[in-house]
């Protein structure tokens, strides 16, 4: 899916925290060069999460993807999931955090989404996104 | 609470589709699987009560939040 287009996400169960969220549009924000997009619950008009890839910020941060995720999402191919990090807002840009622990995997082809949490690599739910 | 003793290789059903078996004690840890359908999501607890937390501090930041992220880019990098 182009982030172009205003994909309604699907998150079964909703998020940690949200229960009740369960749909969600995935809408670009910040400007056409900006690689923050926010996540717009559709159930709770209220609710809205900033998103971003992990690639922008964290060009190392390679997630290990379980077995039972890729089978709960239907992911059929690596190049079907979309990840997508969660991002804590500060008072100013730099006390900016994203959560690598829990990344948010989307199925591109069902829209189909969920945040998952790694058992490898250590990863912290704060982590900034500019040293 | 429901207390109910278990050994190994013994089970819980929870609901007619998750099962929870104590699959080895040693000492003061105990091994569990949970046999449960897709759609339950498993956690340790601390691990989604941590979620939970960073979930409700991302949550619906306020316009002077989204402000001060608005021309945040990524440093550029030597290739």
């Amino acid at each position: 899916v182009s982030l172009t287009e205003v994909p309604e996400l699907h998150v079964d169960g909703g998020l940690p925290g949200f229960p009740g969220a369960t749909r969600f549009a995935l809408v670009r924000w910040g400007g056409d060069d900006s690689p923050f997009s926010l996540l717009r619950s559709l159930d709770d008009p209220d609710l809205s999460f900033v998103v971003v890839p992990p690639a922008v910020f964290f060009p190392h941060y390679e997630p290990e993807i379980d077995d039972e995720v890729a089978e709960e999402l239907d992911l059929q191919s690596a190049e079907e999931a979309l990840l997508l990090v969660i991002v804590t807002l500060g008072a100013t840009a730099s006390e900016a955090t994203a959560n690598l622990l829990g990344p948010v995997v989307v199925n591109q082809r069902t829209l189909a989404a969920l945040q998952t949490v790694l058992s490898t690599g250590g990863h912290g739910t704060r982590v900034p996104l500019v040293a | 609470v429901l207390v109910l003793t278990r050994r190994a290789n013994q089970s819980i059903m929870i609901g007619p589709d998750v099962v929870v078996t104590v699959l080895e004690v040693r000492g003061d840890q105990v091994r569990i699987g949970v046999d449960a359908p897709r759609s339950v999501a498993v956690h340790r607890e601390e691990v989604f009560r941590e979620l939970e937390q960073a979930n409700k501090a991302a949550a619906s930041p306020g316009d002077d939040a989204l402000q001060a992220l608005q021309g945040l880019r990524p440093p550029t990098r030597d290739t």
